[in-house]
């Protein structure tokens, strides 16, 4: 009996090694393209430490990259954990950004009652995008691949329209970037590097540790507490597992998926949170792009496990860190690195699907 | 004494933890049938699969016909003449007969098929063996036991002399049934031999010749059919004995639970699949649905317990027209339901085994708080109780639901549906695919309900488990219910025959 109960739990250290051995194989692949790229390993070893690990300030530059990608792979976690794949999330923070700043231009709060505010505003509007593709995938089942990315066209050419025209706030002579007007300083992100200094963590004043990550935090926190802890958590999952079982259970399986649906676009709204009200203070279209794509790899190799996201998008930040690095310090370019994210995902998920075919024989061979 | 045309001597095979196959011997001779009995586990599939070349064996011989042989893959069995019909079909339905039959052995001149002589070829064999299937029909339009015998003619056209049927009667009427077994006289009064995978006793004891027994990998027995019985076999196979039949205490019915009246349910595809169907189930009663598979059975269950869309007549449950319910509703007025795909819809796999015994509950306290959250304890509590009142053998109730066998995996989900305490069960092919010992227990388990004054619908393919189980039986066809049976009138012969639509007579229900 305690047998077999260790065997299951070896089952499971192996079935989550998947990541691990898909991020040392991608490693080894990198050293060998630096090879043949004529470039010496230890000059690229020391490029990529210097940058992405050396010190308060690199790591604090590592953890600032993270906090939107941690979100952007919370959002597609919770999708995919109810089998709905959002592919919008790049859509929902483009126009969950602009609900966010229009709430931190327009209205007049009190700081400590703004920034939530302005935080909620941010989770309407990317739920809000996300409510069509969700409505047509419930009621006609259409497939929710096609609508988001249908989507985020619209999304983008929606907000590009919006802040330059009616909504635009360029003022005459100071930039020709389109944009919104200035934020209100009570909806400003303010910074935690004086608290994580005054706990003995030096990071200079430069690096974005905003109150953004204190929304990734509180999101991680409350996305894990509602998928392992609660009723509708445990409806997400089972539905992501199989809609046939959970039909035949009695769960609502429409409902269930349009409530994921919608917190994935909520979540999506926050992504954009640190670089248009810590960085910024204005939205602007040239808001860094791609991150909504990028959660998808990211939560993929967390296998859409909020606790996991933690580890894989600071992986994603400390890759990120090493390419700026490795862009400087040697021949290698940046791009190697976005190849390297790929290669990855590749490695991870073929490792993944040649780990779960083997523990599954082996745990039928076990009962013969 | 006849010739030996297959002897397998000493296999052992392990798989990491466990022996599959432990020195076992087995041999077929020409001209008879072999029956391979034992539980599931037991280690007859692994034997066959050796035998058909997918493993290799740790050790131990395999001679055909006397000259030791090594299979390396079906078609390496194929050329030492060994064939297997499987227990589903490998057709292609939109193709003709004479073409699943010669598929991958045609012949032709430049690229052009010439099926002139191959169907020659086909007729002939099938002439010899006494088995006709109209050798241009599309596969699609024939019923199952003529689909069997393409399978059949498949494997003689290739030389097979050791012909391996694995469970074959599973999807058969019991016409059907003693269709096959003539078939099988027909191939061993040619010298061919047969080997017979089965675990219903009654059709071993009606067709074998010699029966070999194994349990946990190692063969108990290989005996002569002459003064064989069913116990016998039973005890040797669970390695205790068996009570055959199940206690059925006398017991007044009480008032009306189900009732159907006049139902029509279109099928996926548009079809009338349930085609005016009436009749009543009370408390304290098994109500048994006897029929061949695809005759609406399916649909009936689909409407009465998940709320498929109907399109006329009504369903009613203690009086309620249940007709807007959803599943979640039905579940919570009493109705629970073993389905019939239990692997498609019967289990969450991943998710633990102690979460899958209150699946369907979990919305209701004690398992879900007043807040919504989940109590793990709670769960956890109950699953250990069903675990053991249930006898479902997993580690721990932490056990991931695919981590168990498959005989536990079934156990489990009729644990659940009936620990749910319901009102109407509805049993879909409650025992398909479980062992002798867990056979008996879901018997008396459902006897069990009905003694506790749950309604019971039961739907079956297995006419020895309605028959045993039911107090009425309706016969359905062509989704009518064409003839109703009380237990005492149900004579298997003539419930066998009405499940064919033959000569119903005087038509009654439906």
């Amino acid at each position: 009996m305690s047998g077999s109960r260790r065997r299951i739990s070896g089952h499971l250290v192996l079935s989550q090694a998947a990541p691990f051995i898909g991020f040392l194989a991608s490693m080894v692949v990198l050293v060998v393209i630096v090879v043949l790229m004529k470039e010496s390993p230890v000059k690229a070893v020391e490029a990529v430490y210097k940058f992405a690990l050396n010190g308060a300030a690199k790591l604090g530059a590592v953890l600032s990259i993270s906090i939107p990608y941690y979100l952007s792979g919370l959002s597609i976690a919770i999708a995919f954990r109810a089998g709905v794949f959002n592919i919008g999330n790049e859509g929902q923070y483009f126009v969950g950004g602009l609900v966010g700043a229009l709430a931190g231009v327009y209205l007049h709060l009190p700081a400590p009652l703004h920034i939530p505010v302005v935080v909620i505003s941010a989770m309407v509007g990317g739920a809000l995008w996300a409510l069509v593709p969700a409505i047509l995938k419930a009621a006609r089942g259409i497939s929710e691949v096609i609508t988001t990315i249908m989507f985020n066209n619209i999304g983008f050419a929606l907000v590009n329209y919006l802040i330059n025209g009616p909504l635009s706030g360029m003022a005459k002579g100071v930039s020709l970037e389109p944009q919104t007007k200035k934020i209100l300083p009570t909806a400003l992100f303010g910074k935690l590097n004086g608290f994580f200094r005054s706990i003995g963590w030096n990071v200079p004043d430069y690096v974005y540790l905003d109150y953004s990550l204190v929304v990734a935090i509180l999101a991680g926190l409350v996305i894990w507490f509602l998928l392992f802890r609660t009723r509708q958590g445990f409806e997400i999952r089972a539905v992501g597992t199989s809609t046939d079982v959970s039909r035949y259970a009695g769960i609502k399986v429409r409902r269930v998926q349009v409530t994921a649906f919608l917190l994935s676009g909520a979540l999506a709204g926050l992504i954009g949170l640190q670089e248009i009200f810590a960085i910024r203070g204005f939205y602007t279209y040239n808001i860094a792009s791609g991150l909504g794509f990028d959660g998808i790899a990211i939560s993929l190799i967390a296998q859409n496990h909020p606790v996991g996201v933690v580890f894989s998008s600071l992986l994603f930040g400390f890759l990120k860190q090493a390419g700026y690095g490795l862009q400087l310090s040697t021949k290698v370019p940046n791009s190697v690195t976005y190849a390297i994210q790929g290669l990855m995902i590749l490695f991870i998920v073929a490792i993944n699907a040649v780990i779960v075919r083997a523990v599954r024989s082996m745990r039928r061979k076990e009962q013969g | 004494m006849a010739d030996t045309l297959l002897e397998l001597r000493e296999i052992t095979k392990q798989f990491p933890g466990v022996i599959a196959n432990d020195h076992v011997s087995f041999d077929l001779r020409a001209g008879e049938v072999h029956a391979l009995v034992g539980e599931n586990g037991a280690g007859k599939t692994t034997l066959m699969k050796i035998l058909y070349g997918l493993y290799r064996p740790d050790s131990g011989t395999i001679s055909v016909e006397g000259s030791a042989v090594s299979v390396r893959g079906p078609r390496d069995a194929i050329s030492r003449g060994i064939g297997m019909v499987h227990q589903h079909f490998m057709l292609f339905p939109p193709f003709s007969v004479l073409e699943n039959i010669v598929i991958g052995e045609e012949s032709h001149h430049a690229g052009v098929l010439a099926t002139g002589t191959q169907r020659a070829r086909v007729q002939s064999i099938m002439q010899e063996n006494g088995i006709t299937v109209p050798v241009d029909a599309r596969v699609e339009e024939l019923a199952v036991g003529l689909q069997q015998r393409v399978e059949i003619l498949k494997i003689l056209f290739r030389g097979a002399k050791i012909l391996i049927f694995d469970e074959p009667t599973a999807v058969l009427t019991p016409q059907e049934s003693a269709e096959l077994f003539r078939t099988f006289r027909a191939l061993t009064s040619h010298g061919k031999g047969v080997i017979f995978i089965t675990h219903k006793l009654d059709e071993v004891l009606a067709v074998a010749d010699r029966i070999t027994v194994i349990r946990q990998g190692k063969v108990v027995r290989t005996m002569d059919r002459a003064g064989v019985t069913k116990p016998m076999i039973a005890e040797l196979m669970v390695g205790k004995p068996v009570l055959m039949e199940v206690e059925r205490p006398a017991r007044e019915a009480g008032a009306t639970v189900l009732e159907v009246r006049d139902l029509k349910v279109r099928s996926p595809r548009g079809l009338a699949a349930v085609d005016g169907i009436s009749f009543s189930v009370k408390a304290g009663e098994i109500y048994g649905i006897a029929g061949v598979e695809g005759n609406g059975q399916s649909e009936l269950v689909h409407a009465i317990a998940e709320g498929v869309e109907i399109e006329s007549g009504e369903i009613l449950l203690d009086g309620s027209d249940t007709r807007k319910w959803s599943v979640r509703k039905r579940r919570e007025n009493g109705i629970t339901h073993i389905p019939e795909d239990r692997l498609k819809y019967g289990l969450l796999l991943p998710f633990s085994i102690a979460t899958n015994l209150t699946l369907g509950r979990h919305d209701k306290p004690p398992f879900a708080t007043r807040l919504q959250t989940v109590n793990q304890r709670a769960i956890r509590e109950s699953a250990r109780r069903i675990i053991r009142q249930f006898d479902i053998r997993t580690p721990s109730e932490n056990t991931p639901a695919n981590a168990l066998s498959g005989g536990n995996q079934q156990k489990a989900v009729v644990a659940r549906e009936l620990a749910a305490d319901p009102r109407l069960l509805v049993a879909s092919q409650p025992t398909r695919g479980v062992d002798i010992g867990a056979t008996e227990f879901i018997h008396r388990q459902i006897m069990k309900a009905r003694t506790e004054g749950k309604a019971v619908l039961l739907v079956s393919a297995d006419l020895d488990e309605l028959l045993s189980l039911s107090d009425r039986i309706g016969v359905i066809f062509k989704g009518r219910i064409i003839r109703e049976f009380t237990h005492a009138e149900a004579v298997r012969e003539e419930v066998g025959l009405a499940m064919t639509g033959g000569k119903a007579g005087e038509e009654r229900a439906g």
